[in-house]
Order: C-alpha cells, then sequence, then structure tokens
C-alpha cells in the first residue's frame, strides 16, 4: 500500500485536529514533551543509576533505550511484531513521523529541482533519502503487522468492544467490513447448502476451540525489561522482579500490564 | 495476506541490522557536511578529521562511498572479545556482551574490516562465542517449564534464534498443564 493512501487512512481515522494542528505538536525533530505516548524510559534518573551501578556495571552506553519518536516506533513495531494480541495503536505517532516523512522528501524534491546544488548536498540528499526509505519501511511493516492480526481476528473484534478501543476508526472499519465480507462468502459458497443447525460460524461446541479465533493471550514471549519493574506474578505461584536489561521468556499475559506501560519490551 | 508467512513468527535478521543500526557509531569523516535535521535526530556537522557520532546506517553509506572512516566501538577489539570468549568458555552463565553486538559486528567487518586491526581474528571470536552461547542455550532448553524462564545478558539475535522453538515448546508445557489428561486407567 503506497504509504500515501496510508498518511490518508490514517489522517481519515484520526480525531479532528485542533486548529492551530502545529502548536499542538512540537515539530522539532526530537520530540520529549508528547504526554499521551507511553512512559518509556523517561522516568526518574535515579531508577536508571541505580540499575546501572548496582546491576550492570559495565554497561554498554550504546544499549540505553533511546526516546526519539523514530525510537519509540520501532520498540512499538517489534512488540506488535512479536505479542500474540492487538496493542493500542499509536496513531500519534504514527501522524508526526508521517508528516516529518512528508516535509523531508518534499525538502528533498525542491533541492533535487534545484539546479544550483553542489556536490555536498548531494551527498546530504543521498542520506536523507536513505532515511526516508528506511523508515517507511517500517511504518509499513508496522500497519501491515496491525493489519494481519486485525484480519486474522476479524470476528472477535466484531464482537468485543474492549479490543476495538485499541484500533483506529479506519482499522475498525476494515475490520468489519472484512468480516463481513469472509461471512458471505462463506455463507455463499458452502453454509447454505447446510442443514440450519449447522450454517451458523459462531458456535461454540465442546472440547474444540469456539469458532472465532480470539488472540492466544497465554503464548510465551521474550520480555526485555528495560527499567526495573514491580513485582509479577508467575502461574506456578512465584513472585519475580525484573531489573533493568533481564530477559526472559514467560507467557503474554503476565506482562500484558507491563508492556502497556511500556516497562518493558517484547 | 498482510503479513507474509515467513515473518509471522518472528523477526528476520535483516530486520534486526535495520534496528540495530540506528545505533550510533563514532567516524572519522573524510568530507565536510553541515549539520542537517534528520527524522530520527540532526547530525553534524562533519568536519575532517574531528570525529563525529552519525548512527550505523549512515556511517556505513558513508563508508560504502568512501567518505570516512568507522571507528570500531569500544567492545569491538581483540583483548575484549578474548577475555569474553575466556569467560563464555569457564562459566555456566553468559557473558555481558551488547545487546545488539552480532547484528553490529557482521555490519562493521562487512564494511569497514580495513578499519578495524586484526579483522580475522575478530571473526574467529565471534564464531567462538557464537557457538559456546549456542551450547548453552541448548542447555537451557532443558529447564523450561511452563511459568518462566530466565536468560540473563542473552542478546537479540541468539534470541531471535531460538524464538520460534522455545515459544511452541513453552505453549506446548502450559496447554499440558492446563488441561490435564486423566489417567485413562482409573
Amino acid at each position: 500500500m503506497d504509504w500515501d493512501e496510508e498518511y490518508e487512512l490514517l489522517k481519515a481515522g484520526r480525531l479532528p485536529p485542533p486548529g492551530n494542528a502545529s502548536s499542538s505538536r512540537p515539530r522539532r525533530p526530537i520530540d520529549n514533551d508528547d504526554d499521551v505516548q507511553m512512559a518509556g524510559p523517561n522516568v526518574q534518573p535515579e531508577d536508571d543509576d541505580e540499575g546501572k551501578f548496582l546491576g550492570r556495571p559495565d554497561a554498554f552506553p550504546e544499549d540505553e533505550p533511546k526516546d526519539t519518536p523514530l525510537d519509540r516506533l520501532i520498540r512499538h513495531w517489534m512488540n506488535e511484531r512479536h505479542c500474540p494480541d492487538i496493542l493500542p495503536a499509536q496513531e500519534d505517532l504514527l501522524a508526526h513521523l508521517l508528516d516529518h516523512l512528508r516535509r523531508q522528501s518534499e525538502a528533498v524534491q525542491l533541492l533535487r529541482s534545484d539546479p544550483s546544488t553542489s556536490e555536498d548536498e548531494h551527498m546530504r540528499i543521498m542520506l536523507v533519502q536513505t532515511e526516508i526509505e528506511r523508515v517507511k519501511f517500517i511504518v509499513r511493516s508496522y500497519v501491515r503487522t496491525r493489519l494481519f492480526k486485525i484480519e486474522r481476528y476479524a470476528n472477535f473484534v466484531r464482537t468485543n468492544g474492549e479490543i476495538q478501543t485499541r484500533l483506529t476508526a479506519a482499522e475498525r472499519d476494515h475490520a468489519l467490513r472484512h468480516a463481513k465480507i469472509t461471512d458471505q462468502h462463506f455463507v455463499s459458497s458452502v453454509l447454505q447448502g447446510l442443514p440450519e443447525t449447522q450454517s451458523h460460524l459462531d458456535d461454540t461446541p465442546l472440547f474444540v476451540p469456539p469458532m472465532i479465533t480470539e488472540p492466544d493471550k497465554s503464548r510465551p514471549v521474550f520480555v526485555h525489561a528495560l527499567q526495573r519493574c514491580p513485582r509479577i506474578t508467575l502461574p506456578d505461584g512465584a513472585k519475580l522482579e525484573m531489573d533493568k536489561g533481564h530477559i526472559s521468556l514467560m507467557p503474554y499475559n503476565i506482562v500484558e500490564q507491563l508492556v502497556a506501560r511500556g516497562e518493558v519490551e517484547l | 495476506m498482510a503479513l507474509p508467512q515467513s515473518l509471522r513468527v518472528s523477526v528476520t535478521p535483516p530486520e534486526l541490522e535495520l534496528v540495530a543500526s540506528q545505533q550510533l557509531v563514532e567516524i572519522v569523516p573524510l568530507i565536510a557536511m553541515e549539520k542537517t535535521a534528520f527524522i530520527s535526530g540532526a547530525y553534524g556537522p562533519l568536519r575532517p578529521p574531528n570525529k563525529a557520532k552519525v548512527p550505523l546506517w549512515m556511517a556505513v553509506n558513508l563508508k560504502l562511498k568512501k567518505k570516512c572512516h568507522i571507528v570500531a566501538p569500544e567492545w569491538l577489539n581483540v583483548e575484549f572479545l578474548q577475555e569474553r570468549v575466556n569467560l563464555e568458555t569457564t562459566q555456566p552463565t553468559f557473558s555481558h556482551l551488547p545487546l545488539r553486538f552480532a547484528e553490529i559486528a557482521k555490519v562493521i567487518l562487512d564494511v569497514a574490516s580495513n578499519d578495524l586491526d586484526n579483522p580475522d581474528k575478530i571473526r574467529s571470536l565471534l564464531k567462538d562465542l557464537r557457538e559456546a552461547r549456542q551450547a548453552k542455550s541448548r542447555d537451557g532448553l532443558k529447564e523450561l517449564d511452563h511459568s518462566e524462564l530466565s536468560l540473563p545478558n542473552l542478546c537479540s539475535m541468539e534470541i531471535n534464534e531460538i524464538r520460534p522453538y522455545f515459544v511452541q515448546a513453552m505453549n506446548v508445557l502450559t496447554q499440558l498443564v492446563r488441561n490435564p489428561v486423566p489417567d485413562p486407567l482409573r
């Protein structure tokens, strides 16, 4: 899907922006005051220092989690890839980045068409274009992952209000239409020939998984703690407290809250 | 469908490389460049022969056009890696390495091996490291149970390698615990 269409899709799904949109979202590349975003590593500095001295005296400087919008999107993208459930949509983050992409590509267009650009400029233009391609890839992959999960669980989305709060309006629309079309397809190709009792798509027979596929929250995931986490209870009753940098494998439902708060990444 | 089958279970190594390439490395630029605003931040100005910190993808790009020299990160040298290999072979736990060392090391060795001293020795040390750690992950499989498995100091490429297998194994174990099969003889 062309990223322009993605942008339009997201824009259509977004709430109408306030009148002076540019004041509500700072346009600097490094953006630290969106407080709708997850808290992430923006915690009190003493936590980080404590972790560094007590847990890892020789922590590598490049391993510190960074907080630019792009880094945040990368983290959300990886979380979405590994998670069995659909995570809350990062509409603002995506909109901000798509905006930025658009401005960068316009600037590049301008500079390329201008005959007075020098050789050094070509270097910069080339680097900017490379980065544009990288960011486009990440955005595309993120949207595709979400789309795949939504289409797979379309029936579940239709009947469950809680998961709908995590989708954008455009995604909700798409899920409902997809569910409707697949149902119609099944009915017209197979089910209308079957007897009445067997021609429904939402049975819950015994001993077999229900017909509406639900996301499997007990699927295990690898968890990497970005900061010291509060105690969590494991299925066998033990308690676990994770330090910064701890890596562990556990069922998703245990860490669901931590992922939502941004304290761990998958 | 929206996501091809090969990508559904876990991330691919090239994608991990993409994520790892966001990290900053030091370079010695050979050309001058003004401060430019990129999406991930503003980098530059590049004034040879002063060093500068840029993201790895930018450093690789410049290196391929022969416009910079990459300075190896502090952990990518023979002594450090040798020490880690020794630790790895003597102790049963994983030694502490940067989270994405495999991807960064591969990229730098591919592109800038002439900027490193003794790249062949580094390659063979990395191989030894990888084999030792893989052997330990295989042993770790024995401790897998339905609730939790701690793997301190593992790095992202290794996690990715074992992910499909460990996830599926733990899934099965969880299901077994959740639905214990009643004894057929009773």
